[in-house]
């Protein structure tokens, strides 16, 4: 592999006439990435998913190179029609197209850099190969006061002949005081076995409002990989919501500092895991000042030879007195094969905090599936009709009604 | 409508039902009176199909094998059981459920299913004649109601699926007088020349407002003495200790 990142990042640098700084960010970040490789077992963070391990199986070996001055096809893309939406549109970790058609011109900012880097911290060896490959940033600015009127679809795909490749996006948002942006994830990929590498920055400040969906319901047999970096000033909120299910594997990773007093994080999934799928959430909160709230709510349905992973971490410092952190994950096995691993982790260090955990799994229960089939009811009716009950409490976390009504429609869940 | 022969059924081989015989006629009204462990849940739970016992014998409901029907299919043909405890299903909205559930078993007999509108109607008509919140129609099913209007609405989803035969387990249990009144009430204005009932209870209590044709009294997992409503009122004064 080394030797294919090396060729494949020295015809990188030949592509771009980069700036020496530019230059000299991207070669420190690939140092970084070669020094340590893909994430395996070792690492705390990945011990139930072993990416290197992941990659090798479903994939092989990986090619990382990228032509980003070639225009790839975007009208196979399936675009969805349920709601008027703004777009971005990423093809093979390149953004092809960016439509802010509903929105007021002056309100939004769009600039697109060659690898300034604004966040400093070393935060895994993906970011660092995100880094390193990862064509221009793009960074979104919406302005003070402004709440886009419609939402924003950032799709996620594929060229058709694209396999056995890594690819890398990254975007970054500011949201200025009080503005608002619902940002939905949709992952519609043409091709399998590639590698897709996320990485969001959020700065949110004063009273500012991000709500983010990640939909992943396509079946594919792609390995990703997500990692929402937010950062959170007063009063900001910050809602997420995963749905986690047609990937051979994806790993959400969610970060959350919550830097200004009043702020609040919101990290609720869905798993709906069948075949082989592995997927995992990781959660990391971290209250940083006094009186910050968090609250996580993950809900599995795993079948057949799934598996399903949460580790969710409340972090909260020795001034972050007031905190109230929450999280809870409940899973339904339906088959014998399906796993599901939760490690919660509470680490606090204030003393005057409201902080709690609780995870249970388990099978369908067989007296309700009785009780419904007495009325009427076939046993893949009366499944159904439990674990859309089952989810629907995690669904009803979702404050946004047209995207509470996509999603429940995507999980066939009616009311 | 409802032939029972030399029924026996055993968990994990313990035999809890032995030889039993019963045979309901349409329009009858059965009591089945017995002591606590006597048979009598596990007699409705193998009527309605639950899985996990071991039973021989013949059960045969309008001279079908009721062995060969799977719990639904039951429903579909007309047996209706109400719970002694009715569970909860968070996340179930109770009018959905009602709907799905009627529309299936119309499904099944090739009748036309109702549209929301058709559903809705019958559905109020019902709750008010059972004096059932509607309010809770709107609730996840069964959680957070009390004992007695989860009974309650055992005999509404009963009333709305208007089954052939209904066997009502214990449904007098946990209910005060004024809603055992309204229970009665509407098991009576189902009592048809049609529709028959199996009504199995503790005490005779339910018996003075749902007046029964027969009587049998259940012990160790057979019927050791049938007769009429008298029976139920001899039992609550001997017991059932000395009843031979």
């Amino acid at each position: 592999m080394e030797e294919q990142l090396k060729i494949d990042f020295e015809k990188k640098l030949k592509d771009f006439s980069y700036s020496d700084q530019e230059k000299k960010f991207k070669e420190t970040n690939f140092k970084e990435f070669l020094k340590q490789g893909f994430p395996n077992r070792k690492l705390e963070n990945w011990k139930f998913s072993d990416l290197n391990q992941i990659i090798k199986s479903n994939i092989g070996e990986l090619t990382f190179y990228n032509d980003y001055k070639k225009e790839n096809q975007i009208d196979k893309i399936e675009l969805i029609s349920e709601l008027e939406h703004n777009k971005i549109i990423i093809v093979d970790g390149k953004i092809e197209k960016i439509d802010f058609k509903f929105e007021d011109k002056d309100k939004i900012e769009v600039l697109v850099e060659q690898g300034e880097e604004t966040i400093k911290e070393n935060i895994n060896s993906l970011i660092n190969l995100n880094n390193a490959f990862s064509n221009k940033f793009c960074k979104i600015i919406i302005k003070k006061n402004y709440s886009l009127k419609k939402p924003l679809v950032i799709y996620h795909s594929t060229n058709k002949n694209t396999q056995s490749k890594n690819t890398n996006s990254r975007i970054d948002f500011k949201l200025e005081e009080n503005a608002c942006l619902r940002l939905i994830d949709i992952f519609k990929e043409n091709s399998e076995k590639n590698f897709l590498n996320i990485y969001y920055n959020f700065q949110l400040d004063k009273s500012s409002i991000l709500k983010n969906y990640k939909i992943d319901k396509s079946i594919n047999n792609n390995v990703k990989y997500s990692y929402n970096n937010v950062k959170q000033e007063t009063n900001s909120i910050s809602e997420t919501f995963i749905l986690s299910s047609g990937s051979k594997f994806f790993k959400n990773e969610i970060n959350c500092d919550l830097l200004g007093q009043h702020s609040s994080a919101f990290v609720n999934g869905i798993f709906d895991l069948d075949e082989e799928n592995h997927h995992e959430i990781k959660s990391n909160i971290n209250h940083l000042v006094e009186n910050t709230k968090s609250y996580q709510l993950v809900k599995s349905v795993l079948e057949k030879k799934s598996k399903a992973v949460y580790q969710g971490k409340i972090f909260v410092n020795s001034e972050a007195q007031k905190t109230d952190g929450y999280q809870l994950s409940n899973a339904i096995l339906l088959s014998e094969n399906s796993e599901f691993n939760a490690k919660p982790e509470l680490e606090i260090y204030a003393d005057d905090v409201k902080c709690s955990h609780g995870s249970s799994s388990g099978s369908l229960d067989e007296n309700s599936i009785f009780y419904l089939m007495s009325r009427g009811l076939n046993y893949q009716e009366a499944k159904k009709l439990l674990i859309n009950g089952f989810l629907l409490d995690v669904i009803e976390k979702i404050t946004d009604e047209e995207i509470k009504n996509l999603i429940k429609n995507l999980l066939g869940v009616k009311e | 409508m409802l032939k029972i022969n030399n029924l026996c059924a055993k968990i994990d081989s313990k035999s809890i039902l032995q030889d039993f015989k019963l045979e309901i006629n349409p329009g009858e009204v059965h009591a089945i009176m017995g002591p606590n462990g006597s048979g009598k849940s596990t007699l409705s739970n193998i009527l309605s199909g639950k899985k996990g016992y071991d039973v021989t014998g013949e059960v045969l409901f309008e001279n079908n094998d009721l062995f060969s029907l799977e719990t639904e299919e039951r429903a579909h043909k007309g047996i209706f059981l109400a719970f002694q405890y009715p569970l909860e299903i968070p996340g179930v909205n109770t009018n959905v459920f009602l709907k799905t559930s009627l529309n299936a078993i119309k499904k099944a007999r090739g009748e036309k299913e109702l549209d929301a509108i058709q559903f809705l109607k019958l559905v109020k008509e019902k709750a008010k004649e059972l004096k059932f919140d509607k309010e809770k129609l709107g609730r996840q099913l069964n959680v957070g109601f009390s004992g007695g209007e989860k009974k309650k609405n055992e005999i509404l989803q009963m009333s709305i699926l208007n089954p052939k035969l209904s066997i009502l387990d214990e449904t007098d249990s946990g209910l005060d007088i004024d809603a055992l009144k309204t229970v009665a009430d509407g098991v009576n204005a189902l009592r048809k020349k049609n529709n028959s009932f199996l009504i199995i209870t503790h005490y005779q209590r339910l018996l003075e407002y749902i007046k029964p044709d027969f009587v049998h009294v259940l012990m160790n997992g057979k019927i050791i003495k049938s007769g009429g409503p008298e029976l139920a009122l001899e039992l609550e004064k001997k017991g059932y200790e000395n009843i031979n």
